[in-house]
């Protein structure tokens, strides 16, 4: 679905396309993150970088895109990068590269030493925030600086989602863009592509635990979820709505 | 072949088979031989594998362990007596285990001072030695380890878990692989779970170690099929079971036993009379008594009665409760005092079923149903202090279908009917487990450890393909190559067929990770959208609760929204009446046998009342006095005269009322609505027992909410379910048959998998499969691993392995834990061959208000404490209706 004339919420993926920069955005890919998990006793099988590759090998067939913007968190160890992590960073900035798209990173919390593989893979790398074309694009753990001069704020972190019943016990989350404003700027926040990031169901939780400062100045149940999941990607109208149902 | 014994041996065959010594002690303690040891005696000294069943009190312990104990004196007096293991004993609990060895050591020494006395200097000669017993568990300290791995007991008393351990420690196995005797007690206890399964690899393992046969010894209480118990003990060569011999003297003591119901009418009873009634009763039976014995099968019931018994009658020390909350120390106490019979009355929930020795108890009084005959019979049978005296037992029922299960019960139990327990097939979470411990201890031929795993009857039907499906799990092969050294436990290779160990970590997340028993905390209950806790429910009761579910916490309700790890959050729900008691999760299911068995009798029973009903001249009252031929009926059970009354009196509305009572041969189905709440119920009279209602009411949800386009609701209890829905639920006799059909048509597995896969039993049970095949651990280099932890790895793990393989082992192991033990799939798919066939018929009635026999149905998520009053209110309701209906008077 269209969001603005520029921007489009590609249909069932967590995944944004501006057309004016012929880009995808993306955010929360937490690569290596099985790996991190084995070490603490979790034999979790690895499913992550998989999907993450057909869902962005999808989109960019479909869009023809020439980059993919990741909006922060592309791997997941907080302290230093693991060889299984530096292994799936790899098969994916390769992956991209045989895809010709051009991989920029916006740096995220779990990002920390991402800049020594910038010189090796040819990486873009924003240490903090980006405004590329009028697009703001930020994190989201910190809140963004050059809200002025863009058009509209483009964040990730939050790994936003809704949560529905049904009568028979069964529960859905399904993953969510939210759309509100922020400073009176157009803001976006971007699912988690990661595979095992269910979400937080945003309402479901009081607003006060939500993770970024963003939404200490402004009110997520005054935001639109956009939902995705069964292949389609419906506006599923305001949170506070949802809060309700 | 599995043999019963029949004739027992003389006195003197019997006797004969012992040494001189341990003969001698025996006649000077003992008056003579029990039943079971008639038998045992000479079938163990032969070395025959054999499943001795026999009540408590019979002299079980002996019975196993004189011809062993004789045995090993044998071997003494000719100086052959080693530092090895040659006995050893299994018991699931580990108090038992220290019983155990204190009885033992008593003879071992008063044997050995005779030897001694007889034989004097001849026994540092001959090297005449002490036989020695030591108990090995998860108590046992390092320091008495080392002095076990040095000097070995002959007889070692352990756990199933501590075997397991034994087996894969590298030099104490070397005294292993002598072992002439395996005795496994509270078999009863074992077979029918996944601890039981565990412990029979064990048992297969330790077999092939010991390269050839050691004599397999059962011990267990009520228990049947004794034949797949035996199977059970003595495990499969090939196609066949092992020889075994089954001593059955399980009915050697008598049983005296009634139902009792406090009062004439359990409907209309004043405000307080029921209970009034019910604790001068059991007052009544304490103060007859030297010491009683109250069975409550919850354990807040437990709590209850104590303190009513106390407050009422001015009881003080004399009464005491035993149950699962209260710490060991204090239930080790009123062991104590039982045993010593320093109190007259102990209260417990299920905690002193089984198990350790109690004493002498003169009266045992159960309250409520226990749901099966089995547990019954071993409730009563803690009754009696020996097995010449009888077991007397009074069972003392609360409401009408209480009342008719029991007397079916004790019908059944009197007959000698039991349930029947199965050990699950194939469980390849246990599988998974010991597959790791195998390779830990040596490299395997696939073909070898394939037979050695069909040795056991838990795995004698194993497909070879999901043995190869566990080893490439194990060796994460799901993993590309170069994660496999950190996801891989043991190694494979397909073209040597081969597999071992892997990874230096492997064997400490074995002995930190092994064993079945899930851990388990209290889940903290919260309040939606707020940080307050309200409380805790066990995970068992998470478990069963569906979104919308309402229950009752702190004598307030609540609806149940969501769960996150071991949070529960709930909404208030003020006007609404609880769908599900507290208690739901902690009362054990109704067995598919007595449920069969309560169909029947209302089959027959109702042909008498029909035929009387049909003669009757003047219109029905509840004053109505009971015609002979209905008293001479019901004579015939073991119930007192309130209990027949009232059972007269159920029939009777029931038939009056719908025209038609749900039986053994037909399945009514009851359109009816609730006029307090507004909703319309669609209820199965379906008495096929608890866990094939739970499959049973999910299906028909499913296929009826698809066919009817509508959210349908669920409540279950054991004498049927109801689905429940705010609009009509107008279902024909075309419409049901459609259902009917299409249930039976071979998915219902499959849409039975897609029902649960994301609900809160699926996730539970998933944690469990999971922490048992080692894919999370409890317990990481040491460090514990909090069970909210374990519970959201587990739930990434499923979502990373059903997205890889649908079909990846522990994933099926889950589905099949659910729908052949939590529930019973494939009998509620036999029903509804049954129904589809003709083979049962069915009817389609249309009630303006519930009939009788649906009332504890509809009644039933009220059935707690704190609403007891409202309940009994609305059920007076109820019956009002009906009464009116019928034209009786109500009272």
């Amino acid at each position: 679905m269209n969001l603005t004339k520029d921007v489009e919420l590609l249909d069932g993926l967590p995944i944004a396309y501006i057309r004016s920069l012929n880009a995808l955005v993306v955010a929360d890919l937490h690569l290596g993150y099985e790996g991190v998990m084995v070490k603490s006793g979790v034999f979790l099988p690895k499913a992550n970088l998989k999907k993450i590759m057909d869902m962005i090998g999808g989109a960019l067939k479909s869009t023809k895109a020439d980059t993919v913007i990741v909006d922060g968190d592309i791997k997941n160890e907080f302290s230093t990068v693991d060889q299984e992590e530096f292994n799936e960073l790899y098969d994916f900035i390769n992956f991209l590269k045989e895809k010709k798209a051009m991989p920029v990173l916006i740096k995220g919390n779990h990002d920390n030493f991402v800049e020594r593989y910038k010189e090796p893979f040819k990486l873009k790398v924003y240490r903090q925030e980006a405004l590329i074309g009028g697009y703001l694009f930020f994190h989201g753990e910190e809140l963004p600086e050059g809200v002025k001069k863009a058009k509209m704020l483009i964040m990730g972190h939050e790994h936003p989602a809704i949560g529905i019943y049904n009568a028979t016990g069964i529960k859905e989350k399904l993953r969510c863009f939210l759309y509100g404003r922020y400073e009176g700027k157009p803001l976006l926040v971007l699912p988690a592509i990661n595979y095992y990031a269910a979400g937080t169901d945003v309402n479901m939780q009081p607003a006060s635990t939500l993770l970024s400062p963003v939404f200490r100045r402004t009110r997520v149940d005054g935001m639109r979820a956009i939902a995705i999941g069964y292949g389609s990607t419906i506006d599923f109208g305001s949170v506070s709505k949802l809060r309700k149902a | 072949m599995i043999e019963y014994a029949k004739e027992p041996f003389t006195d003197k065959e019997s006797l004969g088979v012992l040494n001189k010594y341990v003969r001698d002690w025996f006649t000077k303690n003992f008056d003579g031989l029990t039943p079971p040891q008639r038998y045992s005696f000479k079938l163990i000294s032969e070395g025959r594998n054999t499943l001795v069943t026999a009540p408590t009190g019979s002299g079980k312990t002996m019975s196993a362990f004189l011809s062993i104990i004789s045995r090993l004196f044998d071997y003494s007096l000719e100086g052959k007596l080693e530092n090895r293991v040659y006995c050893i004993y299994v018991s699931p609990l580990r108090a038992l285990n220290n019983d155990i060895h204190r009885n033992l050591a008593r003879p071992l020494e008063e044997v050995y001072d005779a030897i001694k006395k007889d034989r004097g200097i001849e026994i540092i000669k001959h090297n005449i030695r002490q036989v020695t017993i030591g108990v090995r568990t998860g108590d046992t300290t390092q320091k008495e380890r080392q002095q076990m791995l040095a000097k070995p007991p002959n007889i070692l008393v352990t756990t199933p878990e501590s075997l397991a351990i034994l087996l894969n420690s590298q030099k104490f196995v070397e005294h292993l692989k002598t072992v002439e005797f395996l005795v496994l007690d509270e078999v009863h206890e074992l077979a029918n779970n996944k601890r039981g399964v565990h412990l029979s690899l064990s048992v297969e393992r330790l077999a092939n170690l010991a390269n050839g046969r050691f004599a397999r010894v059962g011990l267990g209480a009520t228990l049947y099929p004794l034949d797949e118990a035996a199977k059970y003990l003595a495990g499969y060569n090939g196609k066949e079971p092992n020889d075994c011999m089954i001593v059955d003297a399980s009915w050697s003591k008598k049983l005296d036993v009634k139902v009792i119901s406090p009062v004439k009418d359990l409907i209309y009873a004043k405000e307080g009379e029921i209970e009034d009634e019910l604790y001068k009763r059991i007052n009544g039976i304490i103060k007859e008594s030297k010491t009683t014995l109250i069975f409550t099968n919850t354990r807040s019931g437990t709590e209850r009665v104590v303190f009513n018994l106390k407050k009422r009658f001015g009881y003080g020390e004399d009464i005491a409760a035993h149950h699962g909350s209260l710490s060991r120390e204090s239930r080790l106490e009123v062991e104590e005092m039982l045993k010593k019979g320093s109190i007259k009355c102990a209260v417990s929930s299920t905690s002193l079923e089984l198990g350790v020795d109690i004493g002498s108890i003169e009266n045992v009084v159960q309250l409520g149903s226990p749901k099966s005959v089995t547990r019954a019979v071993q409730r009563i049978g803690r009754a009696g202090h020996s097995y010449k005296s009888t077991a007397k037992g009074e069972m003392i029922v609360l409401n009408r279908d209480d009342l008719v299960e029991c007397t079916v019960m004790l019908d059944a139990a009197l007959k000698r009917h039991l349930d029947s327990f199965t050990v699950p097939q194939n469980a390849l979470d246990v599988l998974a487990q010991h597959i790791v411990g195998m390779a830990l201890a040596k490299r395997w031929d696939v073909d070898e450890a394939y037979s050695v795993v069909k040795g056991s009857y838990a795995y004698h039907n194993l497909q070879k393909q999901d043995f190869v499906a566990l080893l490439n799990y194990l060796a994460g092969n799901y993993v590309g190559l170069e994660s496999r050294r950190v996801y891989g436990k043991i190694w494979y290779d397909e073209k040597e067929n081969a597999f071992g160990k892997r990874g230096k970590f492997t064997k400490v997340i074995y002995m930190l990770n092994l064993g079945t028993i899930p851990d388990e905390v209290a889940v903290n209950v919260v309040l939606e959208g707020t940080k307050r806790w309200i409380g805790n429910i066990e995970e068992e009761f998470l478990m069963r609760l569906k979104p919308g579910d309402i229950f009752t916490l702190g004598g307030k309700l609540y609806k149940f929204e969501y769960a996150k790890a071991m949070k529960c959050y709930v909404t208030q729900a003020q006007a609404s009446s609880p769908t599900i008691p507290p208690w739901f999760s902690e009362q054990l299911p109704l067995s598919f046998e007595l449920a069969t068995r309560i169909g029947e009798f209302r089959a027959e029973f109702g042909k008498v009342m029909n035929s009387y009903l049909g003669r009757r001249k003047t219109a029905y009252g509840r004053t109505s006095r009971m015609p002979k031929e209905i008293s001479d009926y019901l004579g015939k059970f073991p119930v007192d005269e309130n209990s027949k009354t009232a059972i007269f009196s159920y029939f009777a509305e029931q038939l009056l009322y719908a025209k038609a009572l749900p039986s053994i041969e037909m399945l009514l189905i009851e359109s009816t609505a609730d006029p307090a709440t507004e909703k319309h119920y669609l209820i199965f009279h379906s008495l096929f027992g608890r866990r094939v209602n739970d499959a049973l009411s999910r299906a028909f949800a499913m296929e009826i909410g698809e066919l009817l386009n509508e959210d349908i609701g669920i409540m279950i209890n054991d004498n049927g379910f109801m689905l429940v829905s705010d609009e009509s639920l107008h279902i024909d006799s075309k419409i049901m048959q459609e259902a009917i059909n299409d249930l039976s048509s071979g998915n219902l597995a499959s849409d039975m998998r897609k029902n649960i896969r994301n609900t809160e039993l699926m996730k539970r049970i998933f944690r469990h499969v999971a922490g048992r095949s080692f894919m999370i651990l409890r317990n990481y280099k040491g460090w514990r691993i909090g069970v909210g932890r374990q519970q959201t790895n587990s739930q990434l793990v499923f979502k990373a392995a059903e997205e890889m393989d649908p079909n990846f082992p522990l994933i099926k192991e889950a589905y099949r834990e659910i729908l052949n033990e939590k529930m019973d799939l494939p009998r509620a798919e036999q029903v509804l061959a049954m129904l589809k066939d003709g083979k049962m018929r069915w009817e389609i009635i249309e009630t303006p208000l519930p009939s009788p026999f649906a009332h504890s149905l509809i009644t039933f998520g009220r059935a707690d404490v704190v609403l007891m009053k409202e309940r009994g209110r609305y059920l007076q309701y109820l019956h009002k209706q009906v009464m009116k209906k019928i034209g009786g008077k109500a009272r």
